[in-house]
């Protein structure tokens, strides 16, 4: 029994001794006059919840003869306390850096934190301050500098409970901001679309043609007859498109003993009446009368096509080309 | 028969038009197409008002290509007997019997004129339309033949009380239903009353060369013209594209005034219908001198040929005339060929 009393009162003295090791005693601060600290937090102090890493960059610079003891760098994954209650704030990473000059020594420290605490409801948290130490000239010539913490706010994963914005006037939440730039994509896709159906709409009622002399029945039959190749056949398919151009010209099937609706829809053709009226012989004689064999291909396509053209001229309000 | 033969009967033809011409005055359209359906060998229904020459026009025709002419007029109560014989009592105090109109001319009867048809009785009806279809008639245990006969029928569009209205099975045995109408010139219409020539029809008749061209010749010439005159795949194509819009007119975006588009047609035009339409245009191309029928021969011929088969519905029956007229003037607008 007295033996097992001594163990554990060996094993507490050891754990008490630990401790005091482990909570280094603070030594003086270093004179302000012998260091410049400059430190870059992260951009914004909101809006962090559980898991998100937050990045501190330090910048500092000794004046000689100190040096920093790199033993006293924060260590990573070491439970940072307040109060002695866990701050729920790691380090995950550290990386440091140091030139030498010839007065002074300038060290960098980049740290990066990982948020490890949540709540319900936003609640302030802090990145922990930092203490360096540094050895002077003699041995017991040791010093500190403290990186001062920085305060931020970490809010919670979900909306706990009905938020009335109006009741919640807290300082945390930053001023809400409208974001202009999904609207203004809508309005733009929306003005594409107006633009394209007001496009649509002018071709459309331009009878499908941009320009007002653009797209009429014997300028598209002209086009066409352009591309046909000298050869009989196509004799049949031009008098078929002259037709159908008429047709469309007339606003009715237009026949030898029809013409005249012709003319009263385009009054410009009757200027080229004989043609017209010759026009209507070589159909009869191409599709009634079984004579297409006996023209010309190359002859009569040049006639179609110098009358298409002529009727086009007419469609156009020129004076026919003779 | 030679293409010399056929211009031979051509000209025959327009003297025939051009002597009928100057005795009934001003109506020009309805002259050819009777003309057509002579050389076509087509049963003609004549419509027109009372008095506006339609019996000076037959008798006219007839004239002009010899033959019998027999006349009778629809009543109410004229039976089938009535057209084959009469019956009377003679000086001798016996009963005889003498041929009728059908049967007085013989073979040689070229034109039978029926008066106001819609007058006479469905039985007098049926008797007509088998001797116009078969140009044959059994009477007395014989069988007897009119091969040159043309029937030329009259009805009163307007009057309807005491009538039978002639069934579209019946309309469409005639080839033609040809309007008779006033004719509008100020200077016709005052020949027409003022020259005393008109005023005596038969002086007027008399006046007119007989026999320009030869009623029993008909027949074959009728047959030369159609062998003779050609229609083209692109013709036939579009004659069937006019019947199938006769049909369906709805199909073809066609769109009358005041009139449901796709409850007007009960059924449009027949197979004989449309056989005759190009009967029609066939001697009507080969009265302008051509070998082939072309759009416009069908243009000529369509509404004579066409309009009186159409059966509407009964609601728009009362405005047959009319609507059939616009119609068939919306189809051949609808229609285009090639």
């Amino acid at each position: 029994m007295t033996l097992l009393r001594l163990f554990f009162l060996v094993t507490l003295n050891i754990a008490l001794v630990g401790n005091v090791w482990a909570n280094d005693p603070p030594s003086p601060d270093m004179p302000e006059a012998m260091y410049t600290l400059k430190t870059t937090e992260p951009e914004r102090d909101v809006g962090y919840t559980v898991g998100d890493k937050l990045s501190r960059h330090v910048q500092l610079s000794v004046k000689k003869p100190y040096q920093l003891i790199e033993t006293t760098l924060p260590i990573v994954g070491y439970e940072r306390r307040y109060r002695g209650q866990i701050i729920g704030i790691e380090l995950r990473q550290i990386q440091h850096g140091k030139k030498q000059f010839k007065d002074h020594t300038e060290y960098t420290l980049d740290l990066e934190y990982q948020v490890f605490t949540n709540d319900a409801t936003a609640k302030m948290a802090f990145l922990p301050a930092e203490i360096l130490k540094f050895q002077g000239a003699k041995k017991d010539d040791i010093v500190q500098i403290r990186v001062p913490s920085w305060g931020f706010r970490v809010s919670p994963l979900a909306v706990f409970g009905a938020v009335k914005i109006e009741q919640d006037m807290s300082t945390y939440r930053p001023p809400f901001l409208i974001q202009p730039y999904p609207e203004k994509q809508k309005l733009v896709a929306c003005l594409v679309v107006l633009g394209i159906s007001l496009l649509a709409l002018v071709y459309i009622l331009g009878n499908r043609a941009w320009l007002p002399n653009m797209g009429k029945p014997f300028a598209k039959t002209y086009r066409r007859l352009r591309k046909l190749k000298p050869e009989t056949a196509n004799i049949s398919v031009a008098l078929t498109h002259l037709h159908q151009a008429m047709h469309i010209a007339g606003k009715t099937s237009i026949f030898s003993d029809n013409i005249e609706q012709l003319y009263q829809q385009q009054p410009a053709l009757k200027n080229i009446d004989a043609e017209i009226k010759q026009f209507f012989q070589l159909s009869r004689a191409v599709f009634y009368e079984n004579k297409l064999n006996q023209l010309d291909a190359t002859e009569t396509l040049a006639w179609l096509k110098l009358f298409c053209r002529r009727c086009r001229d007419c469609e156009r309000g020129l004076k026919a080309i003779r | 028969m030679s293409k010399k033969q056929l211009q031979d009967w051509r000209s025959h033809a327009h003297n025939l038009e051009q002597e009928v011409n100057k005795v009934v005055v001003g109506q020009h359209d309805a002259i050819r197409l009777i003309t057509i359906a002579i050389f076509s060998r087509g049963h003609v229904l004549l419509e027109g008002d009372v008095g506006v020459g339609k019996t000076t026009l037959l008798r006219a025709f007839t004239r002009c290509i010899g033959g019998g002419y027999q006349r009778i007029e629809g009543t109410i109560d004229l039976m089938p007997n009535d057209l084959i014989y009469h019956t009377y009592l003679g000086e001798d105090g016996k009963p005889h019997v003498t041929p009728g109109p059908l049967l007085m001319s013989g073979e040689d009867l070229s034109i039978f004129f029926f008066n106001e048809i819609n007058r006479a009785r469905p039985q007098v009806h049926s008797l007509l339309l088998r001797v116009m279809a078969e140009r044959t008639l059994s009477a007395f245990n014989k069988e007897f033949h009119f091969p040159h006969m043309l029937v030329f029928a009259d009805r009163n569009q307007v009057e309807k009380e005491e009538t039978f209205e002639i069934p579209s099975a019946a309309r469409d045995r005639f080839m033609m239903e040809i309007p008779i109408v006033i004719p509008q010139d100020e200077g016709i219409m005052e020949s027409l009353v003022f020259d005393t020539r008109f005023h005596n029809v038969d002086a007027l008749i008399e006046q007119l060369t007989p026999d320009i061209v030869q009623f029993n010749e008909l027949n074959d010439i009728a047959y030369q013209i159609q062998s003779s005159v050609e229609a083209s795949p692109t013709l036939r194509k579009y004659a069937l594209k006019i019947w199938q819009a006769t049909k369906s007119p709805a199909e073809f975006g066609i769109k009358i005034p005041g009139v449901d588009i796709n409850r007007l047609v009960l059924s449009g035009a027949s197979p004989r219908g449309m056989s005759m339409m190009l009967r029609a245009a066939r001697v009507n191309a080969w009265l302008n001198d051509r070998d082939a029928v072309t759009p416009e021969d069908i243009h000529a011929v369509l509404h004579a040929t066409v309009a009186h088969r159409l059966v509407f519905s009964p609601v728009y029956e009362m405005r047959r005339t009319e609507i059939s007229r616009q119609l068939l003037q919306a189809i051949v607008q609808a229609v285009s060929a090639p």
